[in-house]
């Protein structure tokens, strides 16, 4: 584990762009979080360990690039159109690999809220926990700014049901 | 349309013309059987009755040859893995100290309960209440060897005497064999054709592939879906719902070629969907798949269908293997693995594991379209929710869209369960 960071308003930057990161996901506002992530740099994954055949997994591996891509194409596929609520709890902020960067660690929950999904005369607007997991963020911070560089998404639910053509 | 179809359509529901010119049906036409030969529809009870999931679990899944897990999940001696098949029947596989891979029924045999509970692990570590290399029931500290005898009754004499000892204790071993890619196959039938019987050629187009060199599982997902077994099955038994998919739209079927791949159906229910070349590159964002196993083509793609609920396809540089496990008629617990090369680099299984991905996976661009399907097919098929009779009655020289893939299922099926798929709360021989 990095040295825990004393600067507070550093800290809050931290906190800020992981907040606005998940409200922006939450509104589906696709490329508003692009915007928030480094052009060049952002990588985004989803990983976890499966004590089932007892190895690292990573689900999804995307570059920002390749995410505008996967956004731009969602309205030709037949999706759940599920409402997704990711709600961060910000846990630790640390002095990250290199100058003016920061590694943070947040819990995440996310919810689903149906729509068409399955049966939706009964189950529209039905809320469930969807995941947990963690939030492994690199931030670099330029003054006032904070942009995202890396987000790896490390998920301790392992049964998502039917997925999703999301991001968490 | 063949002449059967014509004939029958003739003689049940008027002229083609006649019933093209229809706007809607009435209540009492929606309940009619099509116009269409008994082999061409099924009746939707087949996915809702209680008597008949339990006359499958009975007539079929209780005796016909079922993959488990990949041997690469318990590639050293003393690990084990956990399942459950057949209606939930609780399974270990056990390698042992020889190397070979045995199955037991996960029971203990003195009071019942689950011996090994966790997915999978090593018993080269003792558990809080059993020695190392051995399975130890922590209820009342039985202990079984990795060939399923039972090693360890604590107070054996004191409490038995003479009259029942560990000999009376051992598991139920059950039939085992590891093939096909390496995967783990079981049949609970003690009496079963060995699994090439079963197979009965289907793996052949697929043998080099799957055969040259050893593979290794790099993706596990599962979920319990509210759905029939066999309508998830079926999703992989016919492509005219590539209609569904954008990717599979874009890459495959405005691409040439696409219409002129073949099924092959082969005996016992097996199905196979023959090569195919996929233009990855016409989904935005995907590129060629030069990548691949041992006498793939690149951009290829190969689908096998094994009855009753295992699918292998094949996609250039990914094996997915699912396998379904009904648990009730609408449940059912779906394993999705996904497989590469044990010899792949790293750069190699990166790749694999991103092409995996974009179309599998919990994030993949297909398999949540067929997930949101079969689920709300089951909720639309639910008994006296008015959908009364499916049908698959395209026929297309057995090209892609023909749906000779569900057709051979459901022959197999009747076969097996003395019903037919059309008529199925009735014997064949009532």
């Amino acid at each position: 584990m990095n040295a825990q960071l004393n600067d507070s308003s550093m800290r809050e930057s931290a906190r800020d762009l992981i907040h606005e990161s998940c409200l922006i996901l939450n509104e589906g506002n696709w490329s508003g979080f692009l915007d928030l992530c480094d052009p060049e740099e952002f990588r985004y994954s989803v990983v976890n360990y499966s004590p089932e055949i007892r190895r690292e997994q990573c689900w999804m591996d995307r570059g920002h690039k390749e995410l505008k891509t996967m956004f731009d194409l969602l309205p030709r596929h037949n999706s759940d159109h599920a409402q997704l609520t990711r709600q961060p709890t910000v846990c630790r902020v640390s002095v990250g690999e290199k100058p003016g960067e920061l590694q943070t660690v947040s819990l995440v929950t996310v919810y689903r809220t149906q729509l068409d999904g399955v049966n939706s005369p009964f189950e529209s607007g039905q809320t469930s926990l969807y995941a947990v997991g963690r939030y492994i963020d690199r931030i670099r911070l330029d003054g006032d700014k904070a942009t995202l560089l890396n987000r790896t998404v490390r998920l301790d639910t392992r049964q998502l049901d039917i997925g999703s053509h999301l991001i968490f | 349309m063949s002449e059967t179809v014509a004939k029958v359509g003739k003689k049940s529901g008027g002229t083609v013309e006649e019933r093209k010119s229809a706007t809607t049906r009435r209540a009492s036409e929606w309940a009619e059987r099509p116009p269409l030969p008994d082999s061409h529809y099924l009746d939707t009870s087949v996915y809702f009755d209680k008597e008949l999931f339990q006359e499958e679990i009975d007539k079929i899944f209780n005796r016909v040859w079922l993959p488990v897990c990949h041997e690469s999940e318990l590639s050293e001696p003393l690990d084990y893995r956990t399942s459950a098949v057949a209606g939930n029947k609780p399974v270990v596989m056990v390698r042992g100290s020889d190397g070979k891979i045995r199955t037991f029924l996960n029971v203990c045999p003195h009071r019942g309960n689950i011996i090994v509970r966790a997915p999978s692990g090593s018993l080269a570590k003792g558990e809080p209440s059993g020695n190392p290399k051995n399975m130890t029931c922590m209820f009342h500290g039985l202990q079984f060897n990795t060939q399923g005898r039972c090693v360890e009754i604590p107070r054996e004499t004191q409490g038995y005497q003479d009259r029942f000892c560990k000999a009376n204790m051992h598991l139920r071993e059950i039939r085992t064999e590891v093939a096909h890619g390496g995967f783990v196959w079981v049949n609970l039938n003690d009496e079963c054709e060995p699994l090439e019987d079963f197979i009965a050629g289907a793996f052949g187009f697929m043998e080099r592939e799957l055969d040259t060199e050893p593979l290794e599982i790099f993706h596990y997902q599962k979920s319990v879906f509210r759905t029939n077994y066999k309508l998830w099955h079926e999703t992989s038994r016919e492509f005219y719902h590539d209609y569904l998919h954008y990717h599979n739209r874009a890459t495959g079927m405005l691409q040439p070629g696409y219409f002129d791949r073949t099924y092959e159906v082969f005996p016992n229910g097996h199905a196979a969907t023959g090569l195919t070349t996929v233009k990855y590159e016409a989904y935005e964002g995907s590129k060629d798949r030069i990548l691949t196993f041992p006498g793939m083509p690149k951009n290829g793609w190969k689908q096998l269908n094994i009855f009753p609920a295992c699918t292998y396809s094949l996609r250039s540089s990914c094996l997915r293997v699912s396998v379904m496990t009904p648990i009730a008629p609408d449940r059912v617990l779906i394993e999705i693995r996904g497989l590469g090369l044990r010899s792949d680099t790293p750069e190699e299984r990166r790749e694999r594991v991103m092409d995996h991905d974009t179309i599998w996976g919990p994030f993949g661009r297909n398999l949540h379209e067929d997930l949101l399907v079969v689920q709300n097919q089951t909720v639309a098929m639910q008994e006296g929710a008015g959908s009364k009779y499916c049908v698959f009655a395209r026929e297309e020289n057995n090209t892609i869209h023909d749906e000779i893939g569900l057709r051979s299922y459901y022959e197999e099926w009747s076969r097996r369960m003395g019903r037919m798929a059309s008529d199925p709360l009735r014997r064949i021989n009532d």
